[in-house]
């Protein structure tokens, strides 16, 4: 019956303050629509760069004599390496078929011979995709037997990586201000959506309450807020996916609606967000109320 | 069942009580009569424990006030029903909810709490008024709504602040008749009033208080 007085009281609370609850469903939505908006434009961006750089990480050409017993063996090696992702084998004729369908040319109308090596393209897992864990690939492989060269683009790798680290790290940092500032403003709202209800809590208090019963029904009606905020938020960073994706004004790499996990941490973070900030200024106006 | 033994009471606007000690026993009928000011409402609140002394001890149904938990006092509160001076009644819901609010903050069920609510708003002639907005009522039908929500838990102890203070004579007399009634059950009952003819008219124990100190402890 305790818990049947706190939901009632939890939800009837919510009509009776009707504005005050709709200033902080709204200023809990602006909270969660910043990180959100944050998360997805680092996420996009991070992403667009991570395509600029090269689809594959570096190119192990063999030798023009190569056996294929020296090419299973090698292939054999890079696949079994830890921390590869991919790895694309173009045999001489893929390389001439490419080498036409860049520049236009056959190569063996040019030549009698086609001069273009065997190679295989690798690309790197995300978390082993650094310089030196790259160089020690190159050392390992440069030595079979076979391999003739492995060309790495060491220094548009290292450029792309550094720009991809220095947004990140300012991402990191923005998003943290916003967080904070937003937690600010919110924690603030609902401290002014508790402080209209002074009248309640004093009289309650007086008429045997105790501090949790006290607390409960409003810790409750943080978490309805702080649902409906959140979700308000998601359904307009959805809604402004499909804008983008409809008007063709850029293609997005990451969607939030492909990512359950980032919905369900922003509804996470939008509930607990209000329920703890409203939790938090009631605690401090119950040291008032004796 | 309450007693006060060399009670202080300090406030920074210079009024203060002094000095009191009072020992009330269960199922008395007490009065505590005094001008305005003179700090009866302070008496009630040092015993619901709103107020606790600056020396002295206030003991409350076996608990020392100053030395009450949070905990304890909620506990301590749902055995006493206070009527308070300014009603106190809550401006967003109807009458019934506002008497029956110490009932349900007591876990009880909801059958148990219409019965008991309609039963005590019955006897204070409130029946008519359950649906209505306290803004809705008169000063004298607040009063009497404050009176029902602190009987309804049908406490130990009843603490009435001036509850005839905005009532005509007839129904003031039928409010003191109530109480009476209540008292006879076996509710301590502290009521206090600046109503002179109140307290003439009633053999009850009546506890003069003038500027903080009880000046007159008298049984007719």
């Amino acid at each position: 019956m305790k818990l049947s007085y706190i939901i009632r009281e939890g939800v009837i609370g919510i009509q009776r303050a009707r504005m005050p609850f709709m200033i902080s469903v709204f200023s809990v939505m602006i909270a969660i629509l910043s990180v959100g908006i944050g998360i997805f434009a680092v996420d996009n961006g991070l992403q667009y760069i991570g395509d600029l750089q090269a689809t594959y990480d570096l190119e192990v050409f063999l030798e023009n004599e190569v056996s294929q017993s020296d090419t299973r063996e090698l292939s054999k090696i890079i696949a079994e390496y830890p921390g590869i992702l991919r790895m694309d084998y173009l045999s001489k004729a893929d390389a001439a078929a490419l080498y036409n369908t860049e520049f236009g040319e056959d190569v063996l109308s040019l030549l009698d011979d086609n001069p273009l090596p065997s190679s295989f393209r690798i690309t790197f897992e995300e978390n082993y995709r650094t310089a030196p864990y790259i160089q020690s690939f190159i050392h390992a492989t440069e030595v079979v037997s076979g391999v003739d060269e492995v060309m790495f683009k060491k220094d548009l790798f290292d450029r792309v990586q550094g720009i991809m680290s220095f947004i990140y790290m300012m991402a990191t940092i923005v998003l943290f201000m916003v967080i904070l500032s937003t937690v600010f403003l919110t924690a603030n709202n609902l401290r002014l959506m508790i402080l209209a209800r002074y009248e309640f809590i004093e009289t309650v208090r007086l008429l045997g309450a105790s501090d949790f019963m006290v607390k409960a029904p409003f810790f409750l009606e943080g978490g309805i807020l702080g649902f409906i905020g959140s979700l308000m938020s998601v359904v307009i960073i959805a809604s402004l996916e499909k804008l983008l994706e409809y008007y063709g004004i850029i293609d997005l790499p990451v969607r939030i609606l492909n990512h359950p996990e980032v919905i369900l941490g922003l509804l996470l973070f939008g509930v607990s967000l209000a329920s703890l900030g409203v939790l938090k200024a009631v605690r401090r106006m119950l040291r008032f109320v004796s | 069942m309450i007693q006060f033994d060399k009670v202080h009471l300090r406030f920074d606007s210079g009024i203060s009580l002094r000095n009191l000690n009072i020992s009330i026993a269960k199922k008395e009928f007490v009065y505590l009569f005094g001008e305005s000011g003179c700090g009866k409402s302070s008496i009630l609140k040092m015993i619901y424990l709103e107020l606790v002394p600056n020396a002295g001890v206030v003991t409350v149904l076996d608990q020392v006030t100053s030395y009450a938990k949070r905990k304890d006092i909620a506990k301590i509160r749902q055995r006493i029903g206070m009527a308070f001076q300014d009603s106190k009644l809550l401006g967003d819901r109807d009458i019934y909810s506002n008497i029956a609010l110490p009932l349900e903050l007591q876990g009880m069920k909801a059958l148990e709490v219409r019965q008991k609510v309609v039963a005590r708003s019955d006897e204070l002639g409130l029946r008519s008024r359950l649906s209505h907005y306290p803004h809705e009522l008169s000063a004298g039908e607040q009063q009497r709504v404050s009176l029902a929500r602190a009987m309804v838990i049908s406490p130990d102890i009843l603490l009435a602040d001036e509850p005839t203070a905005h009532l005509d004579d007839n129904t003031a007399a039928d409010v003191l008749e109530w109480l009476w009634k209540i008292n006879a059950q076996g509710t301590t009952i502290i009521l206090a009033t600046h109503n002179k003819l109140l307290t003439k008219s009633d053999p009850s124990r009546t506890l003069t208080i003038v500027a903080g100190e009880v000046v007159e402890d008298r049984v007719k």
